[in-house]
């Protein structure tokens, strides 16, 4: 295809995406291969979201979407259409106190470089969000889905019981 | 002297106080070098070579020039500078700079060839495909033996070795000749690369009115990358301003300063607008420098009660494509020859080192440089000398290593040991792990046991004295500045970045230590030549807590004297009888806070009368002298026969940094040092195959440790503070990294022993060790 095809064309069209953010109606304006971690970052300015594989692999650049953790590396921005976004810079305001999931992670020294965290903390979130009492092996293994190169994890799973104790928050199904 | 240390009451220091720098990390609101690009510029993607050895004949930028959202298309003929090699000297180690892209001839996988501008990074990719460069293919050199033969990679020279010595003390061949027993084996450590989850990161932007170069980087080192960058484009180093906000990992890797980000600052100057890199992950895993890669063949000599004799070494460094900076072709290989002896008393020691040049990345520092693959090899050897000799590993350890009575102990390479606990933490880090009731081989359940220990001494906190003791010649000195604003306010500034040390934590807390005061009211400022003292090697070697640490309490001891010299005109006191306590200044008259102190001696016009500089500034330099930590690392595994998997199944460190001045972090660094500690042993590979290609391109292929591959590890601290440093700090950071991965070989050596399989080399692979029918 040459790229004066039509549907070449129609395919690099950029497309504004209508999605809310950390509770925020917000718009955006992407190339269809847009990633959503990409667009957090360029054009809504949210660069907590790190990418540091851009395939899947590493977790940082977790983020909920409609509740569910996903990979922003790995979904485009214009599926995040309609839905809603949660990323690190919403689980505590700026002017407020760190969620109970941050302040265990800063008591259990969790965080050496703050690469990771952010997508680590986003899954945590979504982990405690559904269950409650998470013994080790569960956490290491959710944990697993993560590569932190700094701490040896050991701080993190010690956060992740600890917050799955401080977090006061409604039961969920359990089902995980 | 090992003292196990309560806090002292009103001191910082000690204190397991929780990171100042978590919060905004935490918040997502760290600020990593692509957070914040600088407006107006311009996005790069590097077209990089898929050949490992090969003619460039010919680059066509015309298509790629005309794609969409193109600016410019540069190579090497656009791109002239001065060459990027390293001042620092070992002599008879050849040089042969890495351009800043690759004009003549390529020599690695991944070696940029050209350069996209464009205005985003994916329209730069689009245009890097639209370059059409013209290879004839040359041979890859992949074997570093097979090297030595090959037709040199660098027309000027005469041959791929770029360095060779030797060294041996003069009773050598005779301790040999007289020995009862010679254990020797071959060991190779394959390449690893750091792999920081933040890669590598870059931008520039040119001021022409001025001729001014500001540069903002992932970076170690900022004023080494100062220095480079200004040599490289001829720039005055003033005129070059190098700004480090948060790094997301370094271990090593962002040391050197990298071909690409001169390459960068050329096209910032060329373009005539800003330029940002980042590097995406296949670029940090082809492109970026790797770590170890070194064959060590050795031999020891023991008397027939197991006494250590004599130990011998050749070590065969792989350096990769280019010889071209203090991190890249003999700093692997040379640094193994000089620990080579580690913690044990073995008078006598000779080495021959090689480093030959291959068509792989370049070799830089990674975590326990050099030291890694010479104390693997060691322990291996010693388990097989145990082996050999029916003794009990800790026993034939505990024999021979260092003993308190042998302090302050010189090996025969030239290290002086100023304090330890060789033996203590050898003892300690057994007993975690009940070494004594693990039984080596098969268990109930079909899976084969081993246990591993390795006693690891590190030459921390680098100075120029102790660089010296590793026979390498590196400016390691610093000045720093600690000034207090007239609301009592203290700001520590230095040039060491952090690359997630907690240096905002850590570095207040000894400023505080001095001031009595509440570290929270420290800001440590750093990561701006334009503004922090001259770090003439940056943040590596685990040395900024003893370097920087000691600059600071010189520095903050004289500010607190002229305090007290305002103290002193306030109270009606003697400065001389002035102490400090819970940040006030007290004199038997009475006492004051410092912040009363700083505002009259900012507005105070009876203190300016009285005082001729009331000045609350105060620099200091730090060049301390040698100083080494020690520890223990242990390890239980198993391993299972038919799949040939490795459970680390009970680990312990124990450590000693001499004073340790927040053990949080210290726990932090050496939980994260054990982990890649036992990546380095089982799972991590940065190879090549031998057309030259490499086997890690993506996470998928190079295998970080997870979670999952690892026990709850038990650590414990002593305390030996050095005697002549100052505060009795000691670095700390790279030793687990040291030793790990040599517990954990020795502990997979020892688990498949009875199935007759021995272990010369990590990553041990498990298809090395799935039990053969008999
Ligand atoms: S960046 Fe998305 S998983 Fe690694
Ligand atoms: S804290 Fe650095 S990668 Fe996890």
């Amino acid at each position: 295809m040459s790229p004066d095809d039509p549907l070449v064309r129609r395919a690099a069209d950029p497309i504004t995406v209508a999605l809310t953010v950390n509770d925020r109606p917000s718009r955006m304006t992407v190339e269809p291969r847009t990633s959503l971690a990409d667009a957090l970052r360029d054009e809504l300015g949210l660069t907590g979201t790190h990418v540091a594989c851009e395939q899947g692999v590493c977790g940082a650049c977790t983020v909920e979407v409609d509740g569910e953790a996903v990979r922003a590396c790995l979904l485009l921005a214009v599926q995040a259409d309609g839905t809603e976004v949660r990323t690190v810079e919403g689980l505590a305001a700026p002017d407020e106190p760190l969620h109970p999931i941050q302040q265990a992670f800063t008591d259990h020294h969790a965080l050496q470089c703050g690469f990771c965290t952010p997508g680590l903390v986003m899954t945590v979130h979504h982990l405690l969000a559904e269950r409650h009492g998470v013994d080790d092996g569960e956490i290491r293994t959710v944990v697993s889905g993560h590569l932190c190169r700094c701490t040896g994890y050991q701080g993190i799973v010690d956060a992740v019981r600890h917050a799955d104790r401080t977090w006061d928050r409604p039961i969920g199904d359990g089902s995980g | 002297m090992i003292v196990v240390r309560d806090a002292d009451a009103n001191s910082s220091l000690g204190a397991r106080l929780p990171r100042f720098e978590d919060g905004r990390l935490l918040r997502g609101r760290g600020r990593f070098t692509a957070d914040t690009p600088p407006p107006r510029c311009l996005h790069v993607a590097f077209v990089r070579s898929p050949h490992p050895h090969a003619l460039i004949e010919d680059i066509d930028v015309t298509g790629a020039r005309s794609a969409s959202g193109v600016v410019s298309v540069l190579t090497a003929a656009d791109l002239p500078h001065a060459s990027l090699v390293d001042a620092c000297t070992v002599p008879g180690l050849v040089k042969t700079p890495q351009p800043a892209l690759a004009g003549e001839r390529v020599r690695f996988v991944g070696e940029a060839v050209a350069m996209v501008l464009a205005e985003s990074r994916a329209l730069a990719e689009d245009a890097a495909e639209r370059v059409e460069v013209r290879y004839t293919a040359l041979p890859p050199v992949v074997d570093p033996e097979a090297a030595l033969l090959l037709p040199p990679l660098d027309p000027a020279l005469s041959s791929n070795e770029v360095y060779r010595g030797r060294r041996a003390t003069p009773g050598l061949e005779a301790a040999f000749a007289a020995a009862d027993h010679v254990v020797s084996g071959t060991f190779t450590t394959g390449r690893l690369t750091a792999a920081p989850m933040e890669g590598r990161a870059c931008s520039a932007t040119f001021d022409p009115v001025a001729d001014t170069l500001t540069v903002r980087c992932s970076t170690q080192s900022p004023h080494l990358l100062q220095r480079k960058i200004a040599t490289c484009l001829g720039m005055d180093v003033a005129a070059v301003r190098v700004l480090v906000d948060d790094v997301g990992g370094g271990f090593g890797q962002k040391i050197p300063a990298s071909p690409e980000e001169i390459a960068v600052a050329l096209a910032a100057r060329a373009a005539g607008r800003p330029v940002l890199w980042v590097e995406d992950r296949r670029e940090n895993l082809v492109a970026g420098p790797h770590g170890k890669a070194q064959r060590v063949e050795l031999a020891l000599a023991l008397d027939g009660d197991g006494t250590f004799r004599a130990l011998r070494c050749d070590v065969l460094g792989d350096a990769g494509a280019y010889s071209f900076n203090s991190a890249s072709a003999l700093i692997e290989a040379y640094l193994a020859a000089g620990l080579l002896p580690g913690a044990y008393r073995i008078p006598e020691t000779g080495w021959q080192v090689r480093s030959v040049l291959t068509t792989k990345v370049p070799i830089a520092p990674y975590r326990g440089v050099g030291w890694t693959s010479g104390h693997t090899a060691r322990e291996l050897l010693i388990d097989r000398a145990a082996r050999l000799l029916g003794r009990d590993p800790v026993d034939l350890r505990r024999q021979n290593l260092v003993r308190p009575a042998d302090l302050p102990y010189t090996t025969p390479t030239g290290m002086t040991y100023d304090s330890g606990s060789h033996l203590a933490t050898l003892e300690r880090a057994a007993k975690l792990v009940d070494a004594a009731n693990v039984v080596p081989g098969p268990t109930a359940d079909g899976r084969y046991r081993g246990f591993g220990i390795s006693p690891y001494v590190e030459p921390s906190g680098w100075g120029s004295a102790g660089a010296a003791e590793s026979s390498w010649s590196f400016a390691s000195h610093d000045s720093v500045r600690v000034e207090m604003a007239a609301s009592g306010a203290v700001t520590a500034v230095v040039g060491t970045p952090s690359q997630g040390q907690g240096h905002t934590t850590t570095l207040a807390q000894i400023v505080a230590s001095v001031l009595t005061c509440d570290p929270r009211r420290v800001r440590v400022v750093t990561g701006d030549t334009a503004g922090t003292p001259l770090s003439t090697a940056g943040t590596r070697a685990s040395r900024v807590a003893t370097v920087i640490g000691g600059a600071l309490l010189h520095a903050t001891e004289r500010l607190a004297a002229k305090l007290a010299l305002v103290a002193g005109h306030l109270l009606d006191a003697d400065p001389a009888d002035i102490s400090f306590r819970d940040g006030r200044a007290v004199a038997p008259s009475g006492s004051v806070g410092l912040a009363e102190i700083a505002t009259a001696a900012v507005v105070d016009p009876a203190v300016r009368a009285a005082l001729p500089e009331p000045d609350l500034t105060a620099t200091a330099f730090y060049d301390p002298p040698a100083t080494y930590s020690n520890g223990c690392v242990a390890v239980v595994v198993e391993v299972d026969p038919g799949t040939g998997r490795v459970d680390v199944v009970d680990a312990a460190v124990v450590e000693d940094c001499g004073t340790v001045i927040n053990p949080m972090i210290v726990d932090g660094q050496t939980l994260g040092a054990f982990a890649q500690g036992v990546g380095a042993a089982l799972y991590e590979d940065a190879g090549y195959g031998a057309d030259g290609s490499p086997h890690a391109t993506s996470f998928t292929d190079y295998l970080l440790p997870t979670a999952r591959c690892l026990p709850r590890i038990a650590l414990e601290h002593l305390e030996s503070p050095a005697p002549h440093t100052r505060g009795g700090i000691k670095g700390m950071g790279e030793s687990a990294m040291i030793a790990t991965p040599g517990a954990v070989a020795c502990a997979v050596a020892a688990a498949v022993a009875p199935l007759g399989i021995t272990v010369t080399h990590t990553p041990i692979h498990p298809h090395e060790l799935v039990a053969t029918e008999e």
